[in-house]
């Protein structure tokens, strides 16, 4: 199984990239069964940069950890380069998640003992890259966050926005097939959150990555090329940003 | 950049021997994020090793000294008896001096003491008391046991002399030298030149009394011997006792490092030839003294030997407790890493970090603090304890005549004494004690729900 997890390809022409079928998530709460997510269809295709927006409860986070096999699905399949993740085991699933999904998270993504490079090049550790290789990597995708003279900076010695871009870096020098990211400006300025959302989109055109992040921000709500509403669990509305 | 090119494209997750470089870096690093967390733990662990290998030096420094003064201040390794002088102390249960010249002369690997005993009344100028006497042959002694050389005052003359005369009297008598044991000492008042009497019941089945002046005042190493103790001479004894052929008691130094059990039967079978040649001759066995009996210093100490193996019972009992309370910090210390380190460990699940992985890093961080704890543990305990080996503590103003432990009298200054092996085993304990405590938390971080942990 693992090959296949190594698997960058396997996609067949015209088909998804992600395919979500229906697709729901109960939690236990006591005596009371809470519905998350409820019925969820979704395809993404390779190189789109979407956002998944509504308010605080609506499921997004529920919705992205379903698609990073953070979380497992009550029912429905996730199918995601041509595997169905809800078949996986919670080994193959972390390998997974180690060669075709990079993260970024809403803050603290990185480890803070290590150094921005350190923590870039940290991904490609795990994947058993060459040392030389995983180097020039990581200096090439810092460079492309603008980073280049901080990456030897510890996270407690760069700002909440570098820390982000330090995350992007991270998460693409892994050269994942799907970049997940849960609400990566909610802690930054405007200025910042712009910042990095040019950033991200940009990266995601020139190194046709696929990009879905998570936002309740109107305002980064108009950088998303497709913008995917969720409302109770339900997706609301699905359309062009 | 997007595609890299094949021979750098990944074929193996979360091993390989940058990963677990990785790990030793990151756990490294860890365990200075709370440096003064950190150092509180590493003290509380290095001072339980310093505590440990101090108890350690302090058993095997009164271990050494309970089997020194057990074989060689006394008792020998061996020693033989008639069964008679064993069970009854018969006077007359004694081995020849024909029988100890065939046994020097069969075993020339070996060293014989002769010694005879005996109870009387002893009496000083002040006082007087019971006293059990002993002879020996102080060339052989000398062979066999420190036994002479363990004087606390005055010096080993336990030849015939004139004793000094304090009334200056016209009449100047000669009196063996004898020792007597520090308590005896202190009940009858004596000091170095004082006059003894002793006064008992001959072989002969007369009244055997003497005039004897003391020579030198022994260091305790018997509680018996320290309290009623009078050592003299063969020459001294066979006179008062007009008892000319035999002893009670052949005391016999093995080399190092002997098999004593084998000796032990060597001897016996020896002894068994003389006894059927003595059979032979007339003597009956009961009228001998019953058979030879050869026992070892364990044998002969019950007591000792028991708290020989008892102390390294105890050493390991009391290890383990000392230093299960310091791994209580080092799982303390863990809890509250794991705890505040969750969503970090979410974040490194998320990207593919493997849960084993995790829980090598936290064994990891453990391994380090022991690690660190053990290098100063030991080197602060070992100084400590060599010092302790060297000068030992002196306890001679509150106790000026020793103290009794075991059976055996020891000391004022009590030594310790220390070795490597004693010190690589504590801190082996020290490890794998702290490594399985560090266990409780780490295997926490097996059951983290990834979803959680990043919220």
């Amino acid at each position: 199984m693992s090959d296949n997890l190594e698997n960058k390809n396997p996609q067949q022409e015209g088909s998804p990239l992600l395919s979500l079928e229906h697709i729901n998530k109960f939690y236990q709460q006591g005596e009371l069964q809470v519905e998350a997510l409820t019925n969820v269809n979704l395809t993404v295709q390779k190189g789109e940069f979407a956002a998944l927006v509504g308010p605080s409860g609506s499921g997004k986070t529920t919705l992205l950890n379903i698609i990073g096999g953070l979380d497992r699905p009550s029912e429905g399949s996730v199918n995601l380069n041509g595997i169905d993740m809800t078949q996986l085991s919670e080994s193959d699933l972390s390998n997974f998640r180690l060669y075709q999904l990079g993260f970024i998270f809403q803050a603290y993504n990185l480890v803070p003992v290590l150094n921005a490079l350190e923590n870039v090049e940290l991904v490609m550790v795990l994947q058993g890259v060459d040392e030389k290789e995983r180097r020039t990597r990581a200096e090439h995708y810092l460079g492309l966050v603008g980073l280049q003279d901080v990456m030897h900076r510890r996270p407690a010695a760069l700002s909440g926005g570098q820390q982000q871009r330090v995350a992007v870096a991270r998460a693409l020098a892994a050269n994942p097939m799907l970049v997940l990211a849960d609400e990566p400006t909610a802690n930054l300025d405007s200025e910042n959150a712009f910042a990095l959302l040019d950033i991200m989109h940009k990266l995601s055109h020139e190194e046709q990555t696929t990009f879905l992040f998570s936002t309740h921000d109107p305002r980064v709500m108009e950088r998303a090329e497709r913008i995917i509403r969720l409302r109770d669990g339900k997706i609301e509305h699905d359309g062009k940003g | 950049m997007k595609t890299p090119s094949p021979e750098f494209q990944p074929t193996h997750a979360n091993h390989g021997s940058g990963f677990f470089r990785m790990l030793l870096f990151i756990s490294w690093r860890n365990i200075w994020r709370n440096p003064i967390r950190s150092l509180l733990t590493v003290s509380a662990l290095s001072g339980s090793l310093v505590m440990l290998i101090l108890y350690s030096a302090l058993l095997e420094g009164m271990s050494d000294q309970m089997v020194s003064y057990a074989t060689d201040i006394s008792t020998g390794k061996l020693q033989i008896h008639r069964k008679a002088y064993l069970d009854d102390q018969d006077l007359y249960a004694t081995l020849s001096w024909q029988t100890l010249n065939q046994l020097e002369k069969q075993n020339p690997e070996l060293k014989f003491a002769p010694r005879l005993y005996a109870a009387g009344l002893a009496s000083s100028k002040q006082n007087s008391t019971g006293v059990l006497i002993e002879a020996v042959d102080p060339k052989q002694e000398n062979q066999v046991t420190h036994l002479l050389e363990h004087l606390r005052n005055g010096k080993t003359d336990l030849s015939m002399a004139p004793i000094k005369n304090d009334t200056q009297d016209e009449i100047n008598p000669e009196g063996y030298g004898v020792l007597v044991g520090t308590q005896l000492a202190k009940n009858l008042q004596l000091t170095l030149g004082s006059e003894l009497i002793l006064m008992t019941q001959a072989a002969d089945g007369s009244i055997g009394n003497a005039l004897y002046r003391v020579t030198g005042i022994l260091s305790p190493f018997d509680p018996n011997f320290d309290r009623m103790g009078v050592l003299m001479s063969v020459p001294a004894y066979q006179d008062l006792m007009a008892m000319q052929n035999g002893m009670h008691e052949v005391a016999i130094k093995t080399p190092e490092d002997a098999d004593l059990t084998k000796i032990q039967q060597h001897l016996l079978q020896q002894l068994a030839q003389i006894s059927t040649q003595q059979l032979k001759s007339g003597d009956t066995l009961k009228n001998l003294g019953g058979k030879f009996v050869v026992e070892t210093w364990k044998q002969l100490n019950p007591s000792v030997a028991s708290m020989l193996s008892l102390s390294r019972s105890m050493l390991l009992i009391i290890g383990v407790i000392v230093v299960s309370l310091a791994a209580l910090g080092m799982i303390n210390t863990l809890m509250m890493a794991i705890h505040e380190r969750t969503h970090e460990f979410g974040i490194l699940l998320s990207i593919g970090l493997k849960r084993w992985a995790i829980l090598v890093m936290i064994l990891l961080e453990s391994l380090y603090l022991a690690v660190l704890s053990a290098i100063i543990g030991a080197v602060v305990g070992g100084g400590i304890a060599l010092r302790f080996e060297h000068h030992g503590i002196d306890f001679s103003s509150q106790l000026p005549d020793g103290y009794d432990w075991a059976g055996v009298v020891f000391e004022p200054i009590m030594k310790g004494s220390i070795s490597m092996d004693q010190i690589w085993q504590a801190v082996i304990l020290m490890l794998v004690l702290t490594v399985i405590a560090s266990l409780i938390p780490a295997l926490r971080t097996l059951k983290l729900n990834t979803a959680e942990a990043i919220r």
